[in-house]
């Protein structure tokens, strides 16, 4: 986001999804993420998964 | 135009308010008609309430009338206590998000209250059959004591539905945190 010169709000607006949720997502506190969803900020942020995805052992 | 569901859930809730003014009005009655029996006027326990007449009781044994009398104000009690969470599960019931932490612990402290009335109701009934077999006239007690089995397995069924909903609970709030 930081790259892309993005705030949350406009990357809300363009993803389709709430601040709300968008917020979840951030602070690592979602349970699960639709394909759909992870498809939308890839496109817009211009990245791959594995950019907004990390596997830590034990939780975040 | 409200649904049919809606209908129904309404006077449900009604009644239950009913109810459960009913039964607080029914363990009051007891309860002071057994302290006035008890300090003030023994011929107070030809008439505990609606009826009840306990007098060759507590003319047998003072002792035994009281431990009746306490199983009989009890059973009321739970019974009413379980009408107010009945009541309380009605108002914070929000029908778009159902499935909450509070819900799901209301419904459990039901079940575990049905649980007691069931034991009270069994202890209270065989406390009567061996007053009875006494020789003490009790018939006017059978209306005030439930079928210790039947709440028993009705304690059964809330208790499956309340393991359900605590499930229902986990889903949504999956569901919740799902983007």
């Amino acid at each position: 986001m930081a790259k892309r010169k993005m705030s949350l709000n406009e990357l809300s607006e363009k993803v389709g999804l709430t601040l709300a949720n968008l917020s979840i997502l951030k602070t690592g506190k979602a349970k699960a993420v639709r394909f759909s969803t992870l498809e939308a900020i890839c496109k817009v942020l211009e990245c791959q998964p594995g950019d907004l995805l990390e596997f830590r052992e034990n939780g975040p | 135009m409200k649904t049919k569901a809606q209908l129904i859930f309404t006077t449900v809730n009604v009644l239950f308010w009913i109810v459960f003014l009913g039964l607080c009005i029914k363990t009051g009655a007891l309860l002071i008609s057994f302290f006035v029996s008890l300090f003030i006027n023994p011929q107070g326990a030809q008439n505990l309430h609606l009826g009840l007449d306990l007098f060759s009781l507590l003319a047998f044994d003072r002792w035994h009338y009281v431990s009746m009398v306490s199983l009989v104000i009890a059973l009321s009690a739970v019974k009413a206590h379980m009408a107010y969470l009945v009541i309380r599960l009605f108002l914070q019931l929000n029908p778009r998000q159902p499935f909450n932490i509070h819900a799901a612990a209301l419904i459990s402290q039901i079940s575990e209250l049905a649980l007691g009335a069931g034991i009270l109701a069994i202890l209270a009934n065989a406390y009567a059959k061996w007053l009875l077999k006494k020789g003490i006239d009790l018939q006017s007690l059978s209306q005030y004591l439930d079928n210790g089995g039947e709440i028993l397995f009705l304690a059964g069924i809330i208790f499956v539905i309340a393991q359900i909903f605590k499930k229902g609970v986990e889903l949504q709030s999956e569901n919740e945190l799902t983007v």
